[in-house]
């Protein structure tokens, strides 16, 4: 079968060096994938003067599109004059230039001659049509061509659409799907020919009815913005700042896309911007870019606009107290029913919003997707909502809703008056997603997931309302984790504490779990079923179960985790810690004995019989990220960030994380001066410093250089237990005992003591931060030996445990947890 | 005569090098050893009568001597410039004052009749040699008693505490380096450096990809790097603290990290007939003294009266001097308590904008006075600085 040929890519020409390819170009290099930046030819300096500038700017953008710092140095640049012979080096072609069709058609027309034989062409556009595009191409090309839809920010946006012309081969379909899934790690929908495709469909339609419903209801943007953001499981950008985000004229440009290419659409009227946002477009407040939009900053003060007032005012109208209430009713079958039920007007707007959208969804199905499944993956991947519109909808009951849509319809309050398409009422029908599949009014069945053999990969992967994991049988279960195998002889362990936080009955099962490994299987995978990893240590007892469902996996969450500063970091390490009980309770050997079992659970992932694998997702702060530092080998996601936080809240790492580092920096001495190599390790966990991908871990030093990178985390299980399997192959025999570790000893200490008497002297610490600085670089350095000293690996241990036992015992750092357990927020003291 | 000797040590021959910025700057590839190659021969150049035989020994400050400037950077200076092997080499090391002791040092071994001719020099890459060396490894001791907690400092923490002390706020200390910037352009604007710099080549070694040759790329350096047009209190007020928080010392009011070299050529009495040589100056004295080292920056508080006081000289006396300014905020506390007249001090800038190659910049100023005294028909000059770790240096010379 074509689609099961090997199809490698090597290089990938993007052109177009704007904001879309540039992060596509970006996301190639992370992926270690080629990436030629072509663009005009600058009129004046470097020839690829404009692709330069580009990358520039890539160093800039924050959240970053580049995995490391280094990365972007792998993108070549180009121009369409000298260096068109390049294409055909290349294999895969992504069209990322401006949304006008005569500019395409001439670009196509020029590189036409130079692309390779086997070359698949694919336009990024997100509103003109693929057929269109298509017929611009020379008839001998047509059929390696399609749509490919990246959303922005690509790196962090699970999302692109994959669009078929009506003569693409199926073939090349798959491989590209293959290497978008596979190699870049992006969850694929294919999507049908229409305008805006898929998510932005639904996803600018969503917007439009709130811009409907909004003004009707005299709300104003902030107080929208309060409603539909986390509370409906949204990102906190919500609606209005959403479009700010994005910006007004982009925005503007998609709604223009279904203006003009749905004039007959049941909701065609509303496919036209308001006139208070093309007043905005107008007068230049495009949103964040033009720092004004919606919402704009003035002063300390955030201002939104008002349509009553016709002028900006202060932000914060909240969602009043019963509306959020409801909106927290976790039934939703209650929450529609109360929303519909209650004449508060911002229930009201949420029930006509909630109404409107399922509508348009119902109606709007067959014509661009294949089924609904392919609906709510792309609504959540590309629009980071925690639940798709046909999931809510089912989720509430099916029938009871569309009884209630019909009757609205019928009474005229809709936005449109189409009736709900036949398929929805059909007898029997309880919803949209089945154990056989999701529907497909198209087609008139269940449609399954693809059989492409790219998603075997994908032993667990995103499921949609009432898809089962297949998390295999249990091997043994507590309060703590869940240990299970899928009978392919490789355990695996999944925590069930909140944010996978690690208290002593995770311990306890973690080293029990070791233990089954140990007897019955080839390897230990640590594996969760959501990210993170695990935000560290819960030295207070056992760990509460789970209370909250997954968080969103789309931009909101990626957004928050990867703008998190050390700083912010350090805030999460405040759950971690829950020393306060023991504190209070003076029970500070309680503690003593709990890190000491943590140490004794790190060495355990070490030295145990079979290979130990962590799997990483999301966060690996404090403990988490010594875990990840004390197995064989990690597998982490790109979206990793790993990092040792502790002294955020005043303490040091003692889970073998100390140790951990001064090892590694003894080892990478190879026999020489150890200062260099731990003095940046020692910076790392002295600023709580938390690394921005999986790549930028390894060049911290969390990640090793034999841990692997997935791009795809979807794929992470899979990986781990290949790793499992090549380990264990290789005939695995646990490292032998760290016996004699040069340490850097009492100069190295001293020197990090001189800086921080620096920092010290010029206010930039405290006396307290300066006290725990010393004591991490007593811990990293072996203590008070002279340089080049020998020790074990218990030595350092025992001094990291009680070099954070003596910090715990300072009235400072236990102040520091308490504020941290109290409020939130880091004390500096 | 302001003083006695057994013998006068005359000053025949004074060069140095433009000083370049570090570590990015002309001579980021520069190395130390090859700059100061380059002033002993340029300052021998100057001096044809004299037979390079005669020379008994080179002494050459450089203020942190390893690596690209280590294993006796004298000696293999003297070596790579084609001097007789006959001629002994010294490094030495008082951090900034370095080049300015190996000018006394060799003086005093004339002074003392034991040698005719001598040379001294001074040398740094701040390009290629951290501050602190490459391997930073101080005593656990110092942390045992407070007063030595100053090894610790860096020098901006010492500038800090001196701006503290003496109250020197943030405006004086930028309007001192915006003057010190103006001094240094009008200066080069002036040809006033002409003398004393001998303009280097910089030949660079870089990779031509396409080609797959190496490509050698030369160019000449005959201008300070340092100064910058432009700099005025405006531009400096935006810079932010370099050291304490919320303090007064920023990257623009501090002199610059730079690369350079310089040499100078003393003889006796005797020599300077033997050889038939012009004398440019006459080296009147030295003196060194020591301040607490969490205020290094006051060094010259406490060494320019001894130095003073030794060629038995007046403040008023001295026509020209060169202060080193380590930072715009040590120099404004030094002339306060001297007393100094503001107008006679770095007439053509200092090392807020002309730059600071630690232990080259004595040798480099001796260049600069000798030089300038002459041009000015002027008298009496000092050249006197501030160094690490709490001490001060100042050396006097009589233009003749």
């Amino acid at each position: 079968m074509a689609s099961q040929e090997r199809f490698f890519v090597r290089r990938v020409a993007v052109l177009g060096a704007g904001v879309m390819g540039a992060q596509i170009a970006a996301h190639l290099v992370n992926a270690g994938v080629e990436a030629v930046l072509f663009d005009l030819t600058a009129k004046e300096g470097d020839p690829n003067g404009i692709a330069l500038k580009a990358i520039e700017g890539l160093r800039k953008l924050e959240p970053s599109p580049l995995a490391t710092a280094t990365v972007a140095d792998a993108i070549t640049v180009a121009n369409y004059d000298q260096h068109l012979d390049r294409l055909a080096g290349c294999d895969l072609v992504i069209e990322a230039i401006a949304e006008r069709m005569e500019w395409k058609r001439q670009l196509y027309e020029r590189i036409a001659p130079h692309i390779g034989s086997e070359a698949i062409i694919a336009s990024n556009t997100s509103g003109l049509s693929i057929n269109a595009l298509a017929q611009a191409l020379p008839a001998q090309l047509r059929a390696r061509f399609c749509g490919i839809h990246f959303f922005n920010p690509p790196r962090y946006m699970h999302l692109v659409e994959i669009i078929p012309a009506t003569g693409s081969d199926a073939a090349m379909l798959d491989r590209l799907e293959t290497f978008l899934t596979t190699a870049l790690g992006k969850g694929v929908i294919r999507a049908k020919d229409t305008p805006n495709f898929i998510a932005n469909r639904v996803g600018v339609f969503s917007i439009l009815a709130a811009f409907h419903h909004t003004r009707a209801l005299g709300l104003g943007f902030d107080e929208v913005d309060a409603l539909t953001g986390p509370l409906i499981g949204r990102p906190k950008s919500a609606t209005y700042r959403t479009a700010d985000v994005v910006g007004l004229d982009t925005l503007g440009h998609v709604i223009d896309t279904m203006k003009s290419g749905l004039p007959d659409d049941p909701w065609a009227r509303y496919y036209d911007a308001p006139d208070w946002f093309k007043g905005l477009v107008d007068r230049g407040a495009l949103g964040q870019k033009a720092k004004a939009g919606v919402y704009r900053k003035q002063g300390k003060e955030i201002q939104v606009l008002d349509l009553a007032k016709g002028d900006y005012r202060t932000s914060g109208k909240e969602a009043v107290e019963e509306v959020v209430a409801i909106l927290k009713n976790k039934d939703p079958a209650a929450r529609l029913a109360q929303l519909r039920a209650s004449q508060l007007p911002q229930a009201k707007f949420m029930w006509a919003v909630t109404r409107d959208m399922l509508h348009y969804c119902a109606v709007q199905l067959e014509s661009i997707a294949d089924n609904a499944r392919d609906v709510d993956l792309a609504i959540r991947w590309g629009f980071g909502w925690r639940e798709g519109p046909f999931e809510l909808w089912q989720a509430a009951g099916w029938q009871q809703v569309a009884g209630w849509i019909a009757e609205e319809i019928a009474a005229g309050k809709t936005m449109a008056a189409a009736p709900l398409p036949a398929w929805v009422t059909d007898s029997g029908r309880t919803g949209v997603h089945t154990p056989a599949g999701a529907w497909s009014p198209a087609r008139r069945e269940y449609r399954p997931r693809s059989s492409l053999p790219v998603y075997r990969r994908q032993a667990v992967p995103d499921r949609v309302l009432g898809e089962a994991a297949n998390l295999g049988t249990t091997v043994f279960e507590t309060d703590a984790v869940r240990t299970w195998t899928t009978g392919d002889d490789i355990a695996v362990v999944s925590f069930k504490s909140k944010m996978h936080s690690i208290g002593e009955d995770v311990l306890d099962g973690v080293m029990q779990a070791i233990d089954e490994a140990e007897r019955g299987f080839r390897g230990l995978v640590i594996w969760q079923t959501e990210p993170p990893f695990s935000i560290g240590a819960n030295l207070a007892g056992p760990s509460a179960p789970r209370k909250e469902g997954p968080k969103p996996s789309g931009f909101a969450s990626m957004m928050k985790k990867v703008k998190r500063s050390a700083e912010s970091a350090v805030l999460k390490a405040a759950h971690k810690l829950n020393v306060a009980d023991a504190l209070m309770a003076g029970r500070l050997e309680k503690v003593e004995g709990v890190v000491q079992q943590f140490q004794a659970t790190s060495l355990a992932l070490r030295y145990s019989s079979v290979p130990t694998i962590a799997a990483v997702d999301g966060m690996a702060l404090g403990g988490g990220c010594e875990f990840v530092m004390h197995c064989d080998r990690a597998v982490a996601s790109l979206e990793s960030y790993i990092g040792l936080v502790e002294v955020g809240v005043g303490l040091i790492p003692a889970g073998g994380g100390c140790k951990e580092f001064a090892i590694r920096a003894a080892a990478e001495a190879k026999g020489g001066d150890i200062f260099p190599f731990l003095r940046r390790y020692f910076e790392a966990a002295a600023t709580a410093q938390v690394a921005r991908s999986a790549e930028h871990a390894r060049e911290m030093g969390f990640l090793r250089a034999t841990d692997r990178v997935v791009m795809n985390r979807f794929e992470l299980l899979h990986v781990a237990k290949a790793e499992v399997v090549a380990l264990s192959e290789a005939g695995y025999r646990p490292p032998l005992p760290a016996r004699r570790i040069p340490v850097a000893g009492r100069s190295a200490a001293a020197t990090i003591k001189a800086h921080l008497t620096n920092l010290l002297a010029g206010n930039h610490i405290s006396d307290h931060d300066y006290l725990i600085g010393s004591s991490l670089a007593t811990a990293m350095t072996g203590g008070d030996l002279d340089p080049g000293s020998l020790v074990d690996e218990e030595w350092l241990l025992e001094l990291e445990r009680e070099t954070f036992m003596a910090l715990l015992a300072t009235e400072k750092t236990q102040a520091r947890i308490e504020q941290m357990l109290k409020t939130g927020k880091p004390l500096r003291n | 005569m302001a003083n006695k000797q057994v013998q006068d040590a005359y000053i025949v021959s004074a060069v140095r090098t433009p000083v370049g910025k570090a570590p990015r700057g002309m001579f980021r590839n520069t190395r130390p050893d090859d700059l100061l190659a380059h002033v002993l021969v340029q300052a021998a150049r100057r001096v044809p009568s004299l037979d390079l035989k005669s020379v008994d020994d080179a002494i050459v400050g450089c203020a942190i001597p390893e690596a690209e400037q280590g294993i006796n950077v004298a000696r293999i200076g003297l070596l790579l410039a084609g001097f007789p092997n006959t001629i002994a080499g010294l490094t030495v090391n008082r951090f900034c004052a370095s080049g300015l002791q190996a000018v006394a040092l060799a003086a005093d071994r004339i002074r003392l009749g034991e040698a005719d001719v001598m040379i001294a020099g001074g040398t740094e890459s701040m390009s290629l040699i951290p501050m602190g060396g490459n391997k930073l490894a101080f005593n656990e001791a110092i942390f045992e008693k407070d007063a030595n907690l100053g090894i610790a400092y860096g020098m901006g923490i010492t500038a800090e505490k001196v701006a503290q002390q003496w109250k020197v706020t943030r405006e004086a200390q930028d309007a001192f380096a915006v003057a010190s910037h103006e001094k240094a352009l009008a200066g080069i604007a002036n040809g006033d450096f002409r003398d004393e710099i001998a303009p280097y080549e910089i030949v660079d070694h870089v990779p031509d990809l396409a080609t797959h040759q190496v490509q050698v790329k030369k160019r000449e350096a005959s201008v300070d790097e340092g100064p910058r047009a432009g700099t005025n209190l405006e531009t400096l007020a935006k810079l932010r603290p370099a050291f304490a928080a919320s303090g007064s010392v920023t990257a623009g009011n501090s002199s610059q990290t730079s690369d350079g070299a310089g040499a100078v050529i003393l003889v006796s009495e005797a020599a300077l007939k033997r050889f038939s040589l012009t004398p440019l100056a006459r080296f009147a004295g030295f003196a060194v003294a020591g301040v607490p080292p969490e205020i290094m920056g006051i060094g010259p508080i406490a060494a320019v009266p001894k130095a003073l006081k030794q060629t038995g000289l007046k403040l008023e006396d001295l026509d020209w001097i060169e202060l080193n300014e380590a930072f715009a905020a040590q120099s404004l506390a030094v002339i306060r308590d001297l007393g100094l007249d503001p107008t006679k001090i770095n007439p053509l800038g200092g090392a807020i904008a002309l730059g600071h190659p630690l232990g080259a910049t004595g040798a480099i100023r001796t260049a600069t006075i000798v030089h300038g005294l002459r041009r000015r028909k002027q008298k009496y000059g000092m050249v006197t600085m501030c160094v690490g770790t709490g001490m001060g240096a100042a050396g006097v010379f009589e233009a003749l």
